[in-house]
């Protein structure tokens, strides 16, 4: 009986079959061009020239990997980003658990006015005020500055709302029976709620990883000394470089293929940390989003 | 009242570093771009007044205008494709009873999304190029050799194709979240009335993803004119002109050319469109009106 149930809540036959065929399509539209950068970049420079389709390294080689980090200095912008990323996402990490916490004071005077000013910059689309941010951080002397990529997108409204709604989420209880043991505030958010918020703490970094990681308009715009490039820089440049044929120095496809790859190892390392994480903090953190 | 400003004096103190960035780093630049916008373009002097003259050569510039219709084609086009393969790829994944083989879909197809437009922008420009993968495939059924990065004609549906590659996974993460958190209840309801799969999905599924979909819609007409990166890695002179945004105009002319009370103008005149249209989405998808 229980079976004839399970069998018969499905879809007919023929829809069943047109549905994986659409997903094994799918798979293979979204696999093919990944693994055919994946082979390129671990051929020879001659092979990875010759034209049509490659799925796996044909004349197995890394020289593009050693040629793009050492000769082309892959490894300075590499560094830049790992820096300015890592050091912008533990601000946005600390300075959004602070401003979550405050916020869920429910007495605190002005607190309406405090949230409508945070969640009014979250509609100020950035991408429209680069002009100025350009002029501003002249102004400030921070083009070209290790400060002036940090500062980019420093903390967000949305970090900040989402770690506020999963500080909500934990029962109030907890930190009433902590006040009456005389605990400060200060240990309160130690001790109590940055532990149970792990999974909202970790999914803010995440998010904030991958965005400072993958910015590109706010560096073009504020650097020019070719020391402090990132990497999406100098992958633009790289790009640019192999689709106009004025090239300076010739590139071989491998070589550029390989900077690809590079830059997306970190984004991997850093997801597969994240994921166990990943769902429950977005989900708590967005039932009130 | 009083009482509670005391005691929250410490808490006050926690809030001045985001309140500070924010004044400095958000208002700060909305307000000097409002108030640019009506200054001549000087890179050092006095400041001159020029009152509604950058707005004025914006509106009639046709490469500006010509910018607004590429923003909307390309974004319009990149949502409508990606959410539709998502939508019927999430609920084509939920019929799928293998979960490794779910998985596994779903995290290859969201990769691209983690990726910037440098590596999706970079890898397409070479999968499209005369020696690259998809001339390779075209060579196989023996067709002659297409110079895609070269043609006007094509260059907004590569555009809108590479958007879609990059945010289909994305979007199918939603969707299946959304599906996910369906109440069991309503589909054995309806098997205990009889209702085929097909009919479960047309009538429960799609109707609580509906909700999703409007967020997802609202979302993407606020980010309508902004597309930059994609066409900074991916654009050309060949074709520029084609798919040429909003926001590419505004970095072309505010940071290459120094032009700031032009470049500024224009992104005002972009905030205000994406507020009115979005404003305007809102209210026939939802019944309210709200920025956003």
């Amino acid at each position: 009986m229980k079976a004839r149930k399970i069998k018969r809540n499905q879809m007919t036959p023929p829809v069943r079959t047109l549905n994986k065929l659409l997903l094994v399509v799918l798979f293979i539209s979204m696999v093919l061009p990944l693994l055919n950068v994946l082979a390129i970049s671990f051929s020879s420079p001659q092979a990875s020239m010759s034209p049509g389709l490659m799925l796996l390294p044909r004349e197995f080689s890394v020289s593009g990997f050693v040629y793009i980090w050492t000769r082309a200095n892959l490894w300075r912008p590499f560094l830049n980003s790992l820096f300015v990323t890592t050091v912008g996402t533990v601000f946005q990490i600390f300075l959004s658990a602070i401003a979550g916490y405050v916020l869920i004071k429910k007495d605190l005077p002005f607190r309406r006015f405090i949230l409508v000013f945070i969640m009014t910059t979250m509609m100020i689309p950035g991408e429209l005020t680069l002009v100025s941010v350009y002029t501003l951080y002249r102004d400030l002397n921070l083009l070209n500055t290790y400060t002036g990529l940090i500062t980019n997108g420093l903390v967000s409204g949305f970090s900040i709302l989402l770690l506020k709604n999963y500080f909500e989420s934990i029962p109030h209880s907890v930190s009433e029976a902590a006040t009456l043991d005389k605990a400060g505030e200060f240990k309160i958010f130690r001790k109590i709620y940055l532990p149970l918020s792990i999974p909202g703490l970790v999914t803010v970094g995440f998010i904030s990883f991958v965005s400072k990681w993958n910015t590109l308009m706010v560096p073009v715009s504020i650097i020019t000394d070719q020391d402090k490039y990132t990497l999406p820089m100098v992958l633009q440049a790289l790009v640019f470089n192999t689709s106009s044929t004025s090239g300076t120095e010739f590139i071989a496809p491998n070589a550029v293929m390989a900077a690809i790859v590079i830059s997306v190892v970190p984004l991997i390392v850093v997801y597969v940390i994240a994921q166990k994480f990943l769902v429950s903090g977005m989900t708590i953190g967005a039932v009130k989003g | 009242m009083k009482r509670n400003l005391k005691k929250y004096v410490f808490i006050y103190i926690l809030l001045i570093p985001v309140i500070l960035y924010f004044i400095v780093f958000s208002y700060t630049p909305l307000i000097m771009g409002i108030i640019q916008s009506f200054q001549a373009s000087r890179l050092m002097g006095d400041v001159e007044w020029v009152g509604f003259d950058n707005y004025r050569i914006v509106l009639q510039d046709t490469s500006f205008i010509r910018s607004l219709w590429n923003g909307a084609i390309i974004n319009l086009g990149t949502m409508a494709g990606s959410l539709f393969l998502a939508l019927v790829t999430a609920v084509g994944l939920n019929e799928i009873k293998n979960k490794s083989v779910r998985s596994t879909v779903q995290t290859t197809s969201y990769l691209p999304y983690l990726f910037s437009w440098t590596v999706v922008g970079g890898m397409w420009v070479f999968l499209l190029s005369p020696n690259g993968f998809i001339n390779g495939i075209i060579n196989l059924f023996s067709g002659p050799r297409v110079l895609f990065m070269t043609r006007a004609n094509l260059a907004r549906g590569i555009m809108i194709f590479t958007g879609i590659w990059k945010n289909v996974g994305y979007h199918t993460v939603l969707f299946i979240a959304a599906i996910v958190s369906i109440n069991p209840n309503l589909f054995e309801a309806a098997q205990i009335d009889g209702a085929s799969r097909e009919k479960q999905i047309r009538k429960i599924i799609f109707p609580e993803l509906v909700p999703t979909l409007k967020v997802l819609i609202i979302l993407s007409m606020m980010g309508l004119f902004t597309n930059f990166d994609q066409i900074l890695v991916m654009g050309n002179p060949a074709i520029i002109d084609r798919i040429r945004t909003p926001m590419f105009y505004v970095y072309e002319n505010g940071i290459e050319r120094f032009n700031i009370g032009l470049a500024t103008a224009a992104s005002v005149i972009v905030l205000l469109l994406t507020m009115i249209l979005t404003a305007i989405v809102s209210k026939l998808l939802s019944g309210k009106w709200r920025i956003r």
